[in-house]
């Protein structure tokens, strides 16, 4: 568990963060999402202590990170930024070893990871690993990015806005990836953005952060549900929240009985997706079928409409 | 006639003038209107200007002149750089070989103290046709390492040029015989002197610019400071600085005895160090700060140290701008350690202001074109490096 208590920090005499006190279950995915200024980014870098708090502290696993040199906390967590921040004179394979190599791991073990790492990531190990950062295109940048931060396998990973530079179609493919990367390896990320859409995608809880406050703190259902203030309310968007809500529940959970024409749907897609497929198809329902491609029942617009609409 | 064919293609494509050959073609052929030799009954008697003509027999100057019209169509008519290269070249040989021979034409045989030296023509000749050569270097868009054996090929024909003894009847290797050993002491001394105080700057300058970049209360005050060092006159810095280091010399003991004086070597050193410390000092920083925020946000989010930071990431993407900075310095002390004979600091200056002093233009040119010509090659070498160190930082 990672623990932000009461975490301060002044600049001058304006609270850049103002006293947010937040507890981080290990193996989830938060998003902090807030207005550029709300002082989203200041909280993530206290963590790992490029900011040092001016009141507060930081705990890891009941460990005060200010009892360690920063140099070292900061290899034990890894750390993915916007513009990827890949160093441009050093190949793709020396940048994801970056960490293990000052942590002074064996070459054949840097180069194990290293290779490991690219194939996780999609790069193909022979015709990236001699490249350098400014040959790359910009979704292979921020994967190279991402998987530089993970190469010391870090038990925690913050990220600042790390698709932020990315278009929509890769930006939402690298979400998914990062999703699935992350149930497989349990890191605990800690990502931070102003894209409530990506907040809801990504996030098991999400943090609404203004002024330097934290406005709301809860599973993004729960946000989309019951935002706390008229803040939180605008940040969601009264005209998306529908949809946004579809995208957290899966069209198997939507299932009745019955039978029904057409192409099915599978059933751990989203019901956003659901509701797509329905709308442009023209039908009123669709075939449900489960992983293995056995029908079992089918998904109606009515059944998918209810679950958009606010929970009573 | 392939040049002539060829202008008749390029015409249809593109009828647009080649203005820069326009240029080299009327300074062609000012050349040849212009004196291409002056004879002197001695060393500093006033000369007469001889034309190719005059001062060639019939047969090597219409050689010449032949391979200069050809230069001259060459510029106006070919669009190829390797034929405008080739037909450059073969001017400024033809040039060369020409005024050496004009030497041993016009020596008269009864009088060793007659001086024959390259005229106006000549030079605006060479001036021309380097220029022909130089723009072809440049379409070509030699790398690196090709413009390096370029730098090797050209230095390798002159030394060819002067050893064959081609030029043995001109007054500039006269003056170069009657002089050689301390030619070359001087010599030895000019490049140590420049180089040294670069040498000396990069460890001084090198760690300031390091510090200024990490101390920001620390580098408007010093770059200032070096901004004023810099304004400061060569004459006048010499003349500051001979109060100090004579007092030194005479009062602290042993600085006499490893060289250090009011004037010689010691006060020409110390300026040109000084004068180096800004371009060293500030390019550090500029090299330093424009390393991308991204890149040392994450170097520092990773668990660099500052000092792997500085070692690893800061510093080697800083180094093209560095190197600039030496690359700066090395060519501003090659020139300035002419200067530095003025308060008894050697060089190549010893035979520019004796042939000053003798209002003998010969010598003033053995202690010019050296320097320049080191200047130059100085130049290529660590813009090729420079090249080179930035490759695979986009």
């Amino acid at each position: 568990m990672i623990e932000l208590s009461h975490l301060t920090k002044v600049y001058g005499d304006i609270p850049v963060v103002n006293d947010v006190h937040m507890e981080i279950e290990s193996g989830t995915i938060t998003v902090i999402v807030g207005t550029s200024g709300s002082g989203k980014s200041t909280l993530l870098r206290m963590v790992n202590r490029l900011i040092e708090p001016t009141e507060g502290r930081v705990f890891i696993e009941g460990n005060d990170v200010s009892m360690m040199p920063a140099h070292e906390l900061r290899r034990s967590i890894g750390y993915a930024i916007q513009n990827h921040g890949l160093f441009p004179h050093w190949t793709v394979a020396r940048n994801i070893a970056t960490v293990p190599m000052l942590l002074g791991w064996d070459r054949k073990k840097v180069a194990a990871r290293v290779e490991e790492l690219m194939e996780l990531f999609q790069l193909d190990h022979a015709q990236f690993a001699g490249r350098y950062p400014h040959e790359l295109s910009g979704g292979q940048q921020q994967r190279v990015g991402v998987a530089r931060a993970l190469a010391a396998k870090p038990a925690l990973l913050l990220m600042d806005e790390p698709f932020g530079a990315l278009d929509p179609i890769i930006r939402a493919k690298a979400q998914t990836d990062l999703k699935a990367i992350q149930r497989r390896t349990g890191t605990t990320i800690l990502l931070v953005t102003h894209d409530m859409a990506e907040a809801v995608h990504l996030g098991d809880r999400i943090a609404v952060m203004d002024g330097g406050r934290l406005k709301q703190y809860a599973p993004a259902a729960d946000i989309l549900a019951r935002p706390a203030d008229a803040f939180v309310d605008d940040l969601i968007g009264s005209l998306d929240r529908p949809f946004h809500y579809l995208t957290l529940g899966t069209v198997g959970a939507a299932v009745e009985p019955g039978e029904a024409d057409g192409a099915p749907l599978a059933a751990d897609a989203s019901l956003y997706e659901g509701l797509g497929a329905l709308l442009w198809s023209g039908r009123k329902t669709a075939p449900v079928v489960d992983a293995a491609g056995a029908p079992i029942g089918r998904v109606s617009l009515d059944s998918i409409a209810g679950r958009a609409a606010r929970p009573r | 006639m392939t040049t002539l064919s060829d202008a008749g293609t390029d015409g249809a494509a593109a009828p647009r003038v080649d203005r820069l050959g326009v240029v080299i073609a009327i300074l062609v052929a000012v050349t040849l209107a212009l004196p291409f030799a002056t004879f002197r009954a001695t060393r500093i008697a006033s000369g007469t200007g001889l034309r190719l003509f005059d001062a060639l027999p019939p047969m090597e100057a219409a050689a010449v002149t032949a391979v200069l019209i050809a230069a001259l169509v060459t510029a106006v008519a070919s669009r190829s750089p390797v034929f405008r290269l080739v037909l450059g070249a073969l001017a400024i040989g033809a040039l060369a070989l020409g005024v050496g021979a004009a030497g041993t034409h016009l020596t008269p045989t009864d009088n060793p103290y007659a001086r024959i030296a390259p005229a106006s023509g000549f030079w605006v000749g060479v001036f021309a046709t380097a220029m022909l050569v130089t723009d072809a270097m440049v379409r070509l868009k030699l790398g690196p390492v090709g413009r390096l054996v370029a730098l090797v090929a050209t230095a390798a024909l002159i030394v060819a040029l002067l050893a064959s003894g081609a030029w043995s009847h001109l007054s500039l290797i006269a003056e170069y015989r009657n002089r050689a050993d301390v030619f070359w002491r001087e010599a030895i001394n000019h490049v140590v002197l420049a180089a040294g105080s670069l040498a000396a700057a990069v460890a001084i300058g090198l760690p300031l610019g390091v510090l200024a970049y990490q101390v920001r209360a620390v580098r408007d005050p010093m770059i200032n400071v070096l901004n004023i060092i810099q304004t400061i006159p060569s004459m006048a810095l010499f003349g500051i600085l001979i109060a100090p280091l004579g007092w030194i010399a005479a009062n602290v003991p042993g600085a006499h005895a490893i060289g250090i004086r009011g004037i010689g070597t010691a006060p020409a050193f110390l300026a040109l160090f000084l004068y180096s410390l800004l371009p060293m000092v500030a390019n550090t920083v500029v090299g330093l700060t424009g390393v991308s925020r991204a890149v040392v946000d994450a170097a520092r989010g990773m668990g660099f140290t500052d000092r792997q930071r500085l070692l690893q990431v800061e510093m080697p993407l800083a180094l093209p701008v560095v190197l600039t900075g030496i690359r700066i310095v090395l060519v501003q002390n090659i020139g300035l350690a002419t200067v530095a004979a003025l308060i008894g600091g050697g060089g190549f200056g010893v035979f520019l202001f004796q042939g000053l002093g003798q209002t003998a233009t010969d010598l003033i040119l053995l202690g010019a074109l050296p320097p320049v010509a080191l200047a130059f090659a100085a130049a290529v070498v660590l813009d090729a490096v420079i090249e080179i160190s930035g490759k695979g930082k986009a």
